[in-house]
C-alpha cells in the first residue's frame, strides 16, 4: 500500500468533495478526494491524470472548463451556481461548488483547486417542503371552498323556511297593485281625488315587491365576499321586511334602537342579512314559549380603550386598543340557553331543535360569516333577565381591503383566506 | 238602503284600495280597521252587514277575530269573509270558493269581481235568515 501523507488523509476525512486541476497540464486532475468519489462515482484512479472531457459528457466538461478558464482569468474564488451532476448509476447529485485558483510557486504550476458541497439532502427537503406547502395550500383552498359551499347549503334552507313568508310580503303589494288596476280601470275621472292617492300607492307597492325579490335573489346567490359601505340601520329594516311575516306570526314585538351618528360598516349585504335572519330566527324560536315574546335591537359604536371592559381576552386579538367598533346585539327574552349547552351552541349541527326544525347550522355559519368581515359573533344568557343576546362585533374601518376607495363594491376573499382555515 | 261592511286588515294601504272600490262598485258604506285588536269594538259601535278579515295580521290573527265575532250575540250571525295570501288561488278549485265554518275564504290577490260577487251573495244570504 501507498504512504499517505497527512495532508491526503485530512482531506480524505473531509465531508466536502475536493479536486484539484492543472491549467498548465491541460486541466488534468491531479487531486480527487474521497467525497469527490463518493459524489462523481469515480474512482481516484480513474480520474487523476485525466481532464473533464475524458470523464464527464461533452457538454458538462465545456461547461467545466469555462468556469475553470475564468477563475483563472480574474484570479480570485468564484461561486459556482449549483449543478446537478448524474452520476454513472443514474443518480442526480445536487452540488454547490467553489472554486479557486492556486499558484504553485514550487512548480511553477497553475491549479485550479475546487470544493463541492453535496447539497443533495437540502435540495430534497426543500422540494419536500415545497409540495407539502403546494398540497396545503390546496387543501386550504377546499376547505375555503366546503365552507362557501356550506354557507350556501345554510341559506338555501334557510330560504326554504322563508319562502311562505316572502310569498305573503310579495302578495300584499300585488293585491294593492291589483285593487288599484281594478279602480282605475272602472274610468278615470279628472276631478276624482282618489286617483293621485292610489298612483302613488301602486308605485309604493312595486318598490316593496321589488325589494323583497331583489332581497331574495341577493340572498340566494352564490359568489364570493363583496363588501361594501353599508349603513347599519338600512340593512336592518331591510332585513326586518324580509321576514315580518316570521316575526308577525310568532308576534314578536320589535324594539330597534340605532344611533343617528352611526358609523359606516363594510359588509357585504346578502351574506349579512343571512346571519342575521339566522340569529333572529332563532331567538323566535327561543321565544316560542313566551308571553309577550320582544326583541330588542340595539347598536353602538364604543372607541376601545386599553383596558376593554366586559370583554375577554379573545376580543383583544381581533380588535385592538384604539380601534373604532360597532356593536349589535340581538336580545330575547326567550328560554336562554341550558349551561350544558353553552359551550357548543357554535358547532356545526349542534341543535335543541327537533328533526326537521334545525339542522345546528345557523351559529356557525353565522360565526364564519362575521369573522370573514374580520368581526366576532358571541352568544350569552342575559344578565338580569331571561333570554339570550346575540352580539355581532364589527370593525369600522377596513385597512385589508385593496382598493376601496376606488370602487364601491370590493372583492376580497382572498384577503381573508387565511382567516378562513 | 246601502249595505255596511267593515274591512279589518294590518295593511292600511290595502284597506284603502278596496274602501274606494266598493264605494266606486256599489252601494256600500265601508269601515276600516287596522288594528286586529280593535276590530270587535269597532264592529259593536258600526255595526256591520258584512265583514273582510285578513288572515296574518300582527296582534292577533283573523281566526281569533272571528272567532270573537262568532262568540257575539248580535255580530256572530254576520257573514265573514276572509282574505288570506297563505292560499293558493290553484288550492281554491276555478274562483270556487272555500268554505271554512260560517266563513268564506278568498285568496288574496284578491280579484274584485269575484269579490264582489261573493260579497252580494254573501249578504242576500244573510237577509233571507
Ligand atoms: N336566541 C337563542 N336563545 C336560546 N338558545 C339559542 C338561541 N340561538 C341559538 N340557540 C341554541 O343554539 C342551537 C344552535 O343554533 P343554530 O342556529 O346553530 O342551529 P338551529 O337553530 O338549531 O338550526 P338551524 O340550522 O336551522 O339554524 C339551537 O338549537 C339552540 O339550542
Ligand atoms: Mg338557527
Amino acid at each position: 500500500m501507498e504512504p499517505v501523507s497527512i495532508v491526503e488523509s485530512v482531506l480524505d476525512n473531509l465531508p466536502v468533495a475536493i479536486f484539484a486541476k492543472d491549467a498548465t497540464d491541460d486541466f488534468t486532475f491531479i487531486l480527487w478526494n474521497k467525497k469527490q468519489e463518493e459524489v462523481t462515482t469515480i474512482r481516484r484512479a480513474k480520474a487523476l491524470g485525466k481532464n473533464d472531457y475524458k470523464l464527464f459528457s461533452r457538454e458538462s466538461a465545456d461547461y467545466f472548463r469555462s468556469v475553470d478558464k475564468a477563475v483563472i482569468k480574474r484570479g480570485k474564488l468564484m461561486k459556482v451556481p449549483d449543478e446537478i451532476l448524474e452520476t454513472q448509476d443514474g443518480e442526480e447529485v445536487h452540488l454547490r461548488t467553489v472554486k479557486i485558483p492556486v499558484f504553485d510557486a514550487a512548480t511553477q504550476r497553475q491549479l485550479v483547486v475546487g470544493i463541492s458541497e453535496d447539497i443533495t439532502e437540502q435540495v430534497r427537503s426543500r422540494e419536500k417542503l415545497e409540495s407539502l406547502n403546494k398540497t396545503l395550500t390546496e387543501a386550504n383552498r377546499e376547505l375555503q371552498e366546503t365552507q362557501m359551499q356550506l354557507i350556501q347549503a345554510e341559506k338555501l334552507e334557510s330560504i326554504g323556511r322563508l319562502a311562505a313568508g316572502v310569498a305573503h310580503e310579495v302578495k300584499n303589494p300585488l293585491a294593492l297593485l291589483l285593487l288599484g288596476v281594478d279602480y282605475l280601470s272602472q274610468g278615470i275621472d279628472p276631478d276624482d281625488q282618489n286617483v293621485d292617492k292610489i298612483l302613488g300607492q301602486m308605485r309604493d307597492a312595486v318598490e316593496r315587491a321589488d325589494r323583497i325579490v331583489r332581497g331574495l335573489v341577493d340572498f340566494s346567490s352564490q359568489r364570493a365576499l363583496m363588501r361594501e359601505q353599508t349603513n347599519l340601520k338600512r340593512l336592518l329594516d331591510d332585513v326586518l321586511l324580509l321576514i315580518r311575516h316570521e316575526l308577525t306570526r310568532s308576534n314578536t314585538a320589535v324594539e330597534l334602537s340605532v344611533p343617528a351618528d352611526l358609523p359606516d360598516v363594510y359588509l357585504d349585504l346578502s351574506k349579512f342579512e343571512q346571519v342575521l335572519i339566522n340569529l333572529i330566527i332563532n331567538a323566535t324560536h327561543a321565544m316560542g314559549k313566551t308571553e309577550s315574546p320582544k326583541l330588542e335591537i340595539v347598536v353602538l359604536c364604543e372607541d376601545l380603550q386599553g383596558v376593554v371592559k366586559n370583554q375577554g381576552a379573545r376580543k383583544k386579538e381581533v380588535f385592538r386598543s384604539g380601534d373604532r367598533v360597532v356593536h349589535l346585539e340581538l336580545r330575547d327574552n326567550g328560554h336562554g340557553i341550558d349551561s350544558k349547552d353553552s359551550g357548543r351552541v357554535f358547532d356545526p349541527f349542534f341543535t335543541t331543535k327537533a328533526t326537521g326544525q334545525g339542522t345546528g347550522l345557523g351559529l356557525s355559519v353565522s360565526r364564519k360569516i362575521v369573522a370573514l368581515h374580520g368581526g366576532e359573533l358571541t352568544l350569552k344568557n342575559r344578565e338580569n333577565v331571561k333570554g339570550a343576546v346575540a352580539k355581532i362585533t364589527l370593525p369600522t374601518k377596513v385597512e385589508a381591503i385593496p382598493g376601496k376607495q376606488g370602487s364601491k363594491k370590493v372583492k376580497d376573499v382572498d384577503t381573508n383566506a387565511s382567516k378562513l382555515a | 238602503m246601502s249595505k255596511k261592511v267593515l274591512l279589518v286588515d294590518d295593511e292600511a294601504g290595502f284597506t284603502e284600495l278596496l274602501k274606494m272600490n266598493l264605494e266606486k262598485s256599489g252601494d256600500y258604506e265601508v269601515q276600516i280597521e287596522n288594528d286586529p285588536t280593535q276590530a270587535l269594538g269597532t264592529a259593536r259601535r258600526f255595526q256591520p252587514d258584512a265583514v273582510l278579515l285578513d288572515v296574518v295580521m300582527p296582534g292577533m290573527d283573523g281566526g281569533d277575530v272571528q272567532a270573537q265575532f262568532q262568540g257575539d250575540p248580535i255580530l256572530g250571525n254576520i257573514p265573514i269573509i276572509m282574505l288570506t295570501a297563505l292560499v293558493d288561488s290553484a288550492e281554491l278549485s276555478e274562483g270556487a270558493v272555500a268554505q271554512s265554518g260560517s266563513s268564506i275564504m278568498l285568496p288574496k290577490p284578491v280579484d274584485l269581481p269575484l269579490l264582489l260577487g261573493v260579497l252580494s251573495n254573501a249578504l242576500e244570504a244573510a237577509e233571507e235568515v
